[in-house]
């Protein structure tokens, strides 16, 4: 049992067969595999020509892509989800990086309550969130409207980017800052020359992360949301609810398909393995 | 150099930057609360019109009734289960991650440990559907297999809630417990195995302690995640299951009593606080002992 350590821990160690660490992989294969099972079914059934998909596979099929493609309702529903994303995305993300930096830079009592506070969205039930937005907007006649349901976004969206720029500013050397503004640059200009560009791989995390959070959000858009403002993951909502359509699965896979895009996008900026 | 009128100047500029975040959390997240506050106090006449007095009526209802303290109950439950699953199937996960011997393969796993957390939760539920229906895949797969002669129930259950719930909340639980068993020091577990303790010992008395608070921080999270979610258990549980945050939903969009909503989003908001302040107060507490 008691095997001698070799030194170091570098790739080059021999590494001895052992039962332990076999059982160890072989259960978190497992769990990875359970993780990725969901996926996995959905692209199978996509391409399957069945609307209940089999195992293997009886066909390959596009047609509930081309489904997808004919229906009104379908494109409506994405028009406004990019839309939303491309709002929610740059206001989230300029909020979400004035305000990480300036916690990670700010040294008061407070600090660690405002923090949690920015963070706390990730942690509120979202159901609630969904009434108290509901509540509101009917109040302002928000209801309904493209402006609500961005709002709603933003909010869930912002702790995403208030981590992974914090992360970033809290690895930022106030040195180099210090350096800048000693040369004769001034707050703002050694903020846009200096700040922003240092913090940039936890910007570009934070904004793949909005962008994500707000085309896949569901909770509080169930609530905000109007017939007229109906984004794809409520209309995948009330088709599972209400009907089965399987173009539903052509949907989930161009919403992987986005996913894997903006993992790749992270790895090769920043490298996935440092954003968080 | 360093007047204190100069360091009020420097932090008078952060104050600047994070002054929009705070208006816009403060009109968006603080108003919503104090308004749904206020409102779980008011009363309703029989058609749920709100009538303009105050009271305590809809908290009485919610800890009288039978039926919503088990909801309560059913939901603390539900969740606790959840988050004890997630934690121990984490773990493994998490330790594939940290000791990935190359790069490439500490990617890989990366990509599956953040795929589901890219991919919105109505598909993920979808997917389980798919998978747990009675002609679903899993059902098929078993009467294949001959092991089964008619197709099992699998969905509209409390267990489909749980497993489509960990599979959801799974990556929350690992993310922490990684970063944890990362910042641990290789010559730690070292020092340990060459004054002659084994793996099992050097991982029970060395490795396990050390990443308590990296799976009290996951625990938290998923907590309490598991017991405000309402989307995944009305598409695999069914409208019927008794959840707190789905008894809200039902409130809201169906029966349309505001302030009986209300009053249960504020308990299951105080629920939710109190556990996850308590695993704070244990992660504290933990900490102080382990550093000494």
């Amino acid at each position: 049992m008691a095997r001698l350590p070799s030194a170091g821990a570098s790739s080059g160690r021999r590494r001895r067969f052992s039962w332990l660490t076999a059982l160890v992989w072989l259960a978190g294969g497992l769990v990875y595999l359970f993780l990725i099972l969901p996926v996995f079914v959905i692209v199978l059934s996509a391409f399957s020509p069945e609307a209940y998909p089999q195992f293997p596979p009886a066909g390959f099929s596009l047609k509930w892509f081309s489904a997808l493609l004919g229906s009104r309702e379908w494109l409506d529903a994405l028009w406004i989800s990019v839309l939303l994303l491309i709002i929610v995305t740059p206001v989230t993300v300029v909020l979400g990086t004035l305000a990480a930096y300036a916690i990670a830079r700010l040294d008061f009592r407070g600090r660690q309550a405002l923090q949690s506070f920015m963070l706390s969205p990730l942690m509120i039930p979202q159901v609630v969130l969904g009434i108290g937005l509901l509540y509101v907007f009917t109040s302002t006649g928000l209801v309904g409207s493209l402006t609500g349901l961005a709002i709603g976004h933003v909010i869930v969206a912002f702790p995403y980017v208030i981590r992974s720029v914090g992360v970033s500013a809290a690895n930022l050397d106030p040195r180099l800052e210090q350096a800048s503004m000693s040369l004769g640059a001034g707050r703002v200009r050694t903020f846009f020359r200096i700040t922003l560009p240092l913090l940039k791989p936890g910007i570009i995390a934070g904004a793949v992360f909005s962008a994500v959070t707000s085309f896949g959000e569901v909770s509080i858009s169930l609530f905000v949301s109007a017939p007229s403002t109906v984004t794809i993951p409520v209309r995948i909502f009330n088709y599972i609810d209400q009907t089965f359509d399987p173009a539903v699965n052509a949907v989930s896979v161009i919403f992987i398909l986005l996913a894997v895009i903006a993992l790749m996008m992270i790895e090769k900026v920043i490298g996935l393995t440092k954003v968080m | 150099m360093k007047t204190r009128g100069s360091k009020w100047r420097k932090s008078g500029f952060h104050w600047l930057l994070i002054s929009p975040s705070l208006l816009f959390l403060g009109l968006f997240l603080v108003v919503p609360f104090v308004l749904l506050a206020v409102l779980s106090f008011r009363d309703v006449d029989s058609l749920m019109n709100l009538l303009p007095t105050y009271s305590f009526a809809q908290y009485k209802e919610i800890f009288t009734s039978d039926i919503y303290l088990g909801t309560i109950g059913s939901t603390l439950w539900v969740a606790l289960v959840t988050t004890a699953i997630c934690i121990v199937l984490a773990y493994p996960a998490a330790y594939l991650l940290v000791r990935s011997p190359n790069r490439k393969l500490r990617t890989f796993f990366y990509i599956l440990l953040v795929s589901p957390l890219l991919t919105s939760v109505v598909i993920r539920t979808f997917a389980w559907i798919v998978l747990l229906a009675q002609n679903g895949l899993v059902n098929e797969f078993l009467l294949k297999l001959h092991l089964i002669d008619q197709p099992l129930s699998l969905l509209w259950n409390m267990k489909a809630v749980i497993i489509a719930y960990v599979q959801v909340m799974l990556p929350f639980a690992v993310m922490p417990i990684a970063t944890s068993l990362e910042d641990i020091r290789p010559n730690l577990r070292q020092a340990s195995m060459s004054l002659g303790a084994g793996r099992i010992r050097t991982f029970a008395r060395v490795t396990l302690p050390l990443t308590v608070p990296g799976m009290i921080s996951g625990a938290a999270i998923v907590f309490s995640l598991a017991a405000g979610s309402y989307i995944t258990p009305l598409l695999v549980g069914g409208r019927l299951q008794p959840l707190l945050p789905l008894a809200i939903y039902q409130q809201v969009m169906q029966i349309s009593n505001l302030p009986l909503a209300a009053a249960m989003s504020f308990t299951l908001l105080i629920l939710v606080a109190v556990v996850v302040g308590l695993l704070g107060l244990i992660m504290k507490r933990w900490e102080a002992k382990i550093n000494g």
